[in-house]
């Protein structure tokens, strides 16, 4: 291990120089005391390489057979070649970017929206809690909610025709549009509250004074949200978009109860259309696959967006 | 003047206007769903939606008789239990050594820890299944235990890295000079120090252990290791079809809780679900 570490904290200069205090100086080693850090970080840094390096190495073998069950066959890089050509595999990407960007873009407007109304508002409180209650039901029973409410117990429907926008029943599952309505509505209602908690913190945390003096000013408080409190809240918006983002790619479990994928792969997104190859065809080379692609794709968002967002929010 | 305070007391009435309607988007569903759990069952799925049904306890019965619905929840106790354990001994160390020590590669670490967060499950679920399937530890719940521990353990490692930057460093050095070595410290005080930030991680982590859907759904087969939030998804009994009454009640059973912990931690929260990056 080399040994330009810049600058080591209290004591670590070492075991020569006597203490400030006069008390005998702790008797460790310099090599104990450059190790320190690695050993505290150790257990947790083996543990996610376990779960992480293992499995994406495990991934990319895999990858390059074909498996039926206990056999595998070699076949190189067959499984890519045919994994490029998938038509399925495409779709997958597209409606992930696609459902995923819309719910994105919308809950992101609804929980500004809301929070530039609550933040001064002196019931702030209430509405916090009433707003965090989407996203404390566990994902499974959400997806539940709006399957009864969208499909099984055709609430939607009857609503929307007693307000006379629609004639009849509306069957949700047989227009590539209105499916994937259904799981971004799912979406935007259960993790606006995540967005819009975050924003009411960042908002009520900014510097009060600022906003007297524009007010003082003449200014308006849209004017002042636009022109002040917006920009100073960039750092903290991009952090919770980019987290909130990131989650959306993974979206699977109101696919999986919802829309399983239907009408003709419309609403399938990427995470569900691995554990359908792997885990209702058994394909677990092929699965395998579009995983490496996948953590290929999660790698360069992380090191572009998530490093950026992070670095401009810890300021 | 007079304008001023007009249009003051119109921008009132819009915000409550859209608060509101927030509000009842919110709270509609929620109580609509509740109503399903105390409804009888062919008071669910109707060709006309009833909206004021008769109040029956049909649901409750059906969880008590036919579905082990105590094991489901000590199953979630544990698992999620366990796992947050696990991920705070692993973590406070990690943390602290992110927060307080000079060395080589610690931004680097320190993304590397970051980024696992940004993993879909699915990436790493068929692996996962292999390599579970190889240690013999599929349907249970120690399965459960390691892989949430693992989900969760970048959040609470940044989460409280987070509290601990905030620590005056004056305060540690006192001790410092007073001989204290570095784990009494952490032990002494760091870790009372930054108990809010240790609590914060630990409810979020539970949390997102509770909800967590994909991996158990692999993992748990029978109710040997089935938790509350995959049992749910097995609530559609063959020929019955989906039981949503059970459903219902069962999704308020773990919504309680939650709510209980998220009320707790309240000031926290914003700073945990974004992993200490902003400080509310």
């Amino acid at each position: 291990m080399r040994t330009d570490a810049p600058s080591v904290p209290a004591g670590g200069v070492a075991s020569a120089t006597p203490d400030r205090s006069g008390n005998p100086p702790r008797r460790r080693s310099p090599a104990l005391r450059k190790a320190f850090p690695y050993l505290l970080l150790a257990p947790a840094m083996i543990y996610l390489l376990a779960i992480t390096l293992y499995p994406g190495l495990f991934a990319i073998y895999q990858s390059l057979f074909v498996v039926k069950f206990l056999n595998w066959t070699w076949t190189g890089l067959g499984n890519y070649s045919q994994i490029l050509q998938d038509r399925e595999f495409w779709a997958a990407l597209g409606n992930t970017a696609l459902i995923g960007g819309i719910s994105l873009t919308l809950q992101t407007a609804i929980a500004l929206t809301l929070a530039y109304f609550a933040y001064r508002d002196p019931l702030i409180r209430g509405w916090r809690i009433i707003f965090l209650m989407p996203m404390l039901f566990m994902p499974s029973a959400v997806a539940f909610i709006w399957k009864l409410a969208f499909n099984d117990g055709r609430v939607i429907s009857d609503l929307l025709m007693s307000v006379g926008l629609v004639d009849g029943n509306v069957d949700w599952l047989a227009s590539v549009w209105l499916a994937r309505m259904t799981l971004i509505v799912a979406d935007v209602w259960q993790w606006t509250p995540f967005l819009f908690i975050i924003f009411v913190a960042a908002l009520q945390g900014q510097d009060q004074e600022i906003e007297e003096a524009a007010r003082l000013d003449g200014a308006s408080w849209p004017e002042i949200f636009w022109n002040i409190s917006l920009p100073m809240m960039r750092p903290v918006i991009v952090v919770a978009v980019t987290l909130r983002g990131i989650d959306i790619t993974t979206m699977f479990t109101n696919v999986f109860v919802m829309t399983q994928g239907t009408p003709g792969g419309a609403t399938e997104t990427m995470s569900y259309f691995i554990y359908r190859q792997g885990f209702r065809m058994f394909n677990f080379g092929y699965a395998s696959a579009a995983s490496v692609l996948m953590l290929i794709l999660t790698i360069i968002i992380a090191q572009t967006v998530v490093k950026r967002a992070f670095h401009s929010g810890k300021k | 003047m007079a304008t001023a305070r007009k249009s003051r007391g119109e921008s009132r009435i819009l915000r409550y206007l859209i608060l509101g309607t927030w509000a009842l988007v919110c709270l509609l569903p929620i109580l609509w769903f509740l109503s399903i759990g105390f409804r009888p069952r062919t008071e669910v799925i109707t060709p006309e939606p009833i909206y004021w049904p008769t109040f029956s306890l049909d649901a409750w019965r059906l969880l008590l008789s036919d579905w082990p619905i105590a094991k489901y929840l000590l199953n979630s106790v544990l698992a999620v239990g366990g796992s947050v354990v696990i991920s705070l001994i692993l973590g406070i160390p990690a943390a602290y050594a992110l927060s307080r020590y000079e060395f080589r590669w610690r931004e680097d670490i320190g993304f590397y820890i970051l980024s696992t967060r940004m993993m879909a499950p699915a990436i790493v679920a068929v692996p996962i299944f292999f390599l579970f399937r190889s240690m013999g530890l599929l349907d249970t719940i120690w399965a459960l235990m390691l892989i949430y521990a693992a989900v969760n353990l970048s959040l609470v490692i940044w989460i409280i890295r987070s509290y601990m930057l905030d620590i005056p460093k004056e305060l540690e050095d006192a001790a410092r000079t007073d001989g204290a070595s570095d784990l009494r410290i952490l032990w002494e005080i760091i870790i009372p120090a930054c108990l809010p930030g240790i609590i914060t991680a630990a409810v979020i982590a539970a949390i997102f252990a509770i909800n967590e859907f994909l991996f158990t759904l692999l993992i748990a087969s029978t109710a040997n290791a089935y938790t509350m939030s995959v049992a749910l998804a097995n609530f559609t009994g063959g020929s019955d079809g989906i039981i949503y009454n059970a459903i219902a009640l069962v999704s308020f059973i773990a919504f309680v809780p939650i709510l209980i912990l998220v009320i707790l931690i309240q000031k926290h929260l914003s700073r945990g679900l974004t992993m200490g990056a902003v400080k509310g």
